[in-house]
């Protein structure tokens, strides 16, 4: 168990922020995920708390100890490919066994440790096979026995799920939790897919264009946004442009155009006045076809397009010349041109300023 | 940089060094020696007025260098009893004059050639087309000098073509080709094959969707060919003319066979050999070198950079990629086999001579006649070729263990260290030997070598010594590329991961390099090294020069020049026997690298 401080990290490729004054505290066994759409920095982040990649400034603590510059051998961590990486030409067992034998442990530990994880990821008996002969879930398995096998300070996972079909992924999912939970070890995970990372995570930081935007709980990351690009990556939320008319103590009234007007709630750590321009940033499960009991709002618009989902259909409701994306009942009977009544919860519409914040998404 | 630096480990760094000081003693140093020397000449000269040394001056005023006219007629009729005799003999207009008239002249046959053979191998489906990929190898079968004297043989005045014309069709004429005719002749027949094998990769790689889009546009036959698929094969045919250029350039067995002397190959081999008698190379090489080293880089760095601004053939993916192959028509058909054919037959002769040759009791008529096994037995017992074959075996076998690490490390650093300017010098430098005449180096060596502070070392290929160790270096550095490019694109199939997932589990450089990157390149180093060594075998420009300048250290190489110019009886015999034991021994590598290691650039020969 291992506590990794980043502090100050800054990675520059060309003209371009990998990382940005990348700030960082991860706790001892707490399982940690770098979120973040594609080329946002968070492999970069990791491969530079890897030892794979140096920072240009700032520095990297595990335990209190700097280990900035160490190579990725003196490190102690151990990562889990997203191509796995497993050499083709050593069997199950060798892969594993390998970090040990660089150890130089004695031959029968080795034998008895690798049987042993092994038997952890469900994979007994398929030790004299080659990769070449396992299915990518197995293959899966076999990568993250042997980073596990070493017992690491730190285990990195980069998107490691993400070659595995979408039922597997979800199962693989529930088991590196569950082993990470009984072995304890510090895990900072990578991935682009927001269900994955608040499944898995105790903590979540959400990276865009190498900057840390939010760090959190799922809950808090999920429930209460610091910023739009969050809302929006995490939520697959609708917003909304507007301008502040009335800002009272408890909610925010805003004109949206077309006389519309909706009242919402400033979000967390937000400044903003009267006049200001801002954003709206709704939740589409959040728009209700029955009035609630709370506040709330009733929003009229014309269904512009549905989409049947299965366990809900999307609908697209415009109004204002703004478009609502809204989860509804896949049981209820929408037809596109028709009007639309949705409501929605004050509580439920938050309200930020529109400025120009780093990494922030303007709407549409 | 600075944070590049840190990526560094001592086993990274020792490669990078280990890499480039080999390259600068042995590649670098004795050329910008031989460079400067006619320079320091000149300046000299031009400061003090003292006629010392050959200057730069004098090169462009010497007759035998430059000549405004041609001393012989190219073509000659002259009468042979009763037959008419067409002597084809060519110009000489000196020495910087002829290479490059040759060197273009058989760029342009070749290149024409080069391009018929790949467009119907790589267009056309038809009976006999494995036989004719077959017969087109033949060429790059490696028989060092030997193949030079059976064509002059075939086309002297008493030779095969003049039997067949004369005596056996009954026609009233006879042909005779000698001099630079004859050098063009020979050199053509060896080198069109590099042509044609550069081309068809070229368009083997057109995505076929290029084409069909053409034709459904509505273009069709030449139209066709001249607007898409030649543009794109451009970087193939370019490409190879270059190595084609360079190699006539450099050839010495053409020269020899026929006697051509006024060539630059010729006049830097015959004035080194000169230099082994007073115990330096004069500037004179130097001077001669120079042209033929700075026309060699000219065109090779140019091509180069040419042929990076078209790769533009294999932009597109996906879709079908299944090469457009159909059956000729009856005109394709005739050409296929009554023209094209033939001429490949024809330019296989050499190779299919010397082993008719190497079997035959004597060759004093217009073909070879008798078989015996006799010069088999004969060089097996003669002195000096078990010293010639036992030296290059020791020499290549050397060279090799040598190749094998400097072209790891070369491949390695250039593949993977994060230093990028370093990784192109590297590049650039491991990949040059292949366009630099080992002539040029050849003379390098020796000018560099035999003076302070090497005189009489190890290196002095003039001391007690001996030459060996600087022909295994020599060796070593002009067939490393073979090694190198074999090395460097397994790398590139080597995912980075690999090497990273080791390092993270606390494998050092070393311990990756070993336990991870060798096993998985296996294949890749031992056909590397395979390649390096049966090149090194056959090498030319230096054993017979800097190897030959001790009789009991020649390569094997040197000894079948010297059979083949000493009026020896039977020595075309013997040189052709020995010619044999070299393509047996190629022909095993090759089978060996493509059959059990399935690597497919065995055979590239550039």
């Amino acid at each position: 168990m291992t506590r990794v401080t980043l502090r100050k990290v800054v990675k520059k490729f060309g003209n371009v922020y990998a990382a940005r004054d990348v700030e960082l505290d991860i706790t001892r066994g707490e399982l940690f995920t770098l979120l973040g759409p594609s080329g946002c920095g968070k492999t970069t982040t990791l491969r530079i708390i890897a030892g794979f990649e140096y920072p240009d400034s700032g520095q990297v603590f595990f335990d209190g100890e700097d280990v900035t510059y160490a190579k990725p051998y003196e490190r102690g961590t151990a990562m889990v490919f997203q191509n796995y990486a497993l050499w083709p030409h050593m069997s199950v067992f060798d892969n594993v066994a390998y970090g040990l034998k660089v150890r130089k442990l004695p031959k029968e530990e080795i034998r008895k440790k690798v049987l042993e994880v092994l038997d952890l990821v469900g994979l007994r008996g398929l030790e004299n096979r080659y990769p070449l002969q396992l299915s990518g879930g197995q293959q899966q398995r076999v990568a993250l026995a042997r980073a596990l096998v070493i017992e690491p300070r730190v285990l990195l996972l980069d998107e490691p799920l993400s070659n595995l079909d979408a039922r597997l992924r979800v199962r693989m999912r529930e088991e590196i939790k569950k082993i990470q939970k009984t072995l304890n070890i510090t895990t900072i995970y990578v991935t682009h897919d927001q269900e994955e990372a608040m499944s898995i995570s105790d903590r979540v930081a959400v990276m865009n264009q190498g900057k840390i935007l939010q760090v959190g709980t799922p809950q808090d990351i999920y429930f209460r946004p610091k910023n739009t690009f969050v809302a929006t990556f995490i939520g697959k939320s609708t917003l909304l442009q507007g301008r502040i008319v009335k800002k009272d103590a408890d909610k925010i009234l805003v004109d949206i155009g077309g006389g519309t007007r909706i009242a919402g709630k400033l979000a967390s750590d937000s400044e903003i006045n009267e006049g200001d321009e801002a954003i709206l940033v709704v939740k589409p499960e959040d728009f209700l076809i029955e009035p609630p009991r709370e506040p709330h709002n009733v929003l009229e618009g014309l269904v512009e397009f549905s989409m049947f989902l299965g366990s809900f259909t999307q609908l697209r409701i415009s109004i204002a010349n703004q478009n609502l994306k809204v989860f509804v009942d896949p049981k209820k009977e929408v037809k596109p041109g028709s009007k639309f009544v949705v409501y929605v919860r004050v509580d439920d519409v938050l309200v930020f300023p529109r400025i120009s914040e780093e990494g922030a998404v303007e709407t549409a | 940089m600075r944070g590049s630096l840190r990526h560094l480990d001592s086993v990274l760094a020792l490669m990078i060094v280990f890499s480039l000081a080999l390259f600068f003693m042995f590649l670098i140093l004795p050329l910008v020696d031989m460079i400067s020397l006619p320079f320091t000449f000149t300046i000299e000269r031009l400061v003090s007025g003292a006629r010392t040394g050959y200057s730069l001056i004098e090169l462009f005023s010497d007759p035998k260098l430059f000549r405004t006219y041609s001393t012989t007629e190219p073509v000659r009729v002259a009468q042979l009893g009763t037959a008419t005799l067409v002597n084809f003999v060519g110009w000489n207009f000196g020495v910087i004059p002829n290479t490059l008239i040759i060197a273009s002249l058989v760029t342009l046959n070749t290149t024409i050639l080069g391009l018929i053979v790949a467009f119907i191998m790589a267009r056309y489906e038809f009976r006999g087309k494995l036989l004719m990929r077959v017969i087109a190898y033949m060429p790059l079968l490696m028989t060092p000098f030997v193949n030079a004297y059976v064509i002059k043989k075939l086309f002297s005045f008493d030779g095969l073509f003049s039997y067949v014309m004369n005596t056996v069709l009954g026609l009233p004429f006879k042909i005779n080709v000698d001099g630079m005719f004859g050098v063009i002749l020979t050199q053509s027949m060896a080198f069109w094959p590099i042509v044609y094998l550069n081309i068809y990769s070229s368009m083997m790689m057109i995505d076929p969707s290029l084409e069909e889009q053409a034709e459904n546009l509505g273009a069709k036959g030449f139209k066709l060919f001249r607007s898409v698929t030649l543009p794109l094969s451009l970087p193939g045919l370019a490409a190879g003319a270059a190595v084609v250029f360079i190699f006539s350039m450099e050839d010495l067995g053409g020269p020899i066979a026929y006697g051509f002397y006024d060539v630059l190959s010729y006049s830097i081999y015959s004035n080194i050999k000169a230099a082994q008698n007073i115990g330096e190379v004069g500037a004179y090489v130097g001077a001669l070198s120079i042209i033929l080293l700075a026309l060699a880089l000219t065109i090779f760095f140019g091509i180069k950079k040419y042929v990076s601004l078209r790769q533009y053939a294999m932009l597109s993916r996906g879709g079908r990629w299944v090469p457009r192959a159909r059956k000729p028509g009856v005109v394709g058909s005739l050409v296929i086999y009554l023209v094209v054919l033939p001429v490949m037959i024809f330019t296989a002769m050499p190779q299919i001579g010397v082993f008719i040759t190497a079997f035959s009791e004597r060759w004093s008529r217009a073909y070879p006649e008798g078989f015996t096994l006799e010069h088999f037995a004969g060089i097996l017992t003669n002195k000096d070729v078990q010293t010639g074959l036992t030296n290059s075996l020791k020499y290549a076998v050397m060279a090799t263990a040598l190749i094998t690490v400097l072209s790891l490390s070369s491949a390695y650093v250039a593949a993977r260290s994060r230093l990028h300017t370093l990784n192109e010098i590297i590049d650039m430098i491991s990949t040059s030997p292949l366009a630099i005449p080992g002539l040029a180096i050849a003379s390098g060596y020796i000018i560099t070598f035999t003076s302070w502070p090497f005189r009489g070392t190890l290196l002095d290929p003039l001391s007690a010594y001996g030459p060996w160790l600087l022909v295994v270096l020599a060796y070593t550095v002009r067939r490393s590329p073979f090694a190198t490019r074999v090395i460097y694109a397994g790398l590139q199939q080597i995912h980075v991961a690999y090497e990273e997932a080791a390092m993270n589990l606390g494998a050092s450089r070393l311990r990756t390099l070993a336990t991870v990157v060798i096993p998985l390149l296996g294949l890749n180093v031992l056909s590397g090294a395979l390649l390096a060594f049966v090149y090194s075998v056959a090498e030319s420009s230096v054993s017979v020069t800097v190897g030959a300048v001790k009789t009991e250290q020649k390569p094997l190489t040197a000894v079948m020049l010297d059979f083949l110019t000493s009026g020896r009886l039977v020595g075309l015999q013997l040189a052709a026997a020995m010619a044999v034991l070299i393509v047996v021994t190629q022909l095993l590598i090759i089978f060996v690298t493509n059959v059990f290691l399935k690597q497919r650039y065995a055979f590239i020969g550039v």
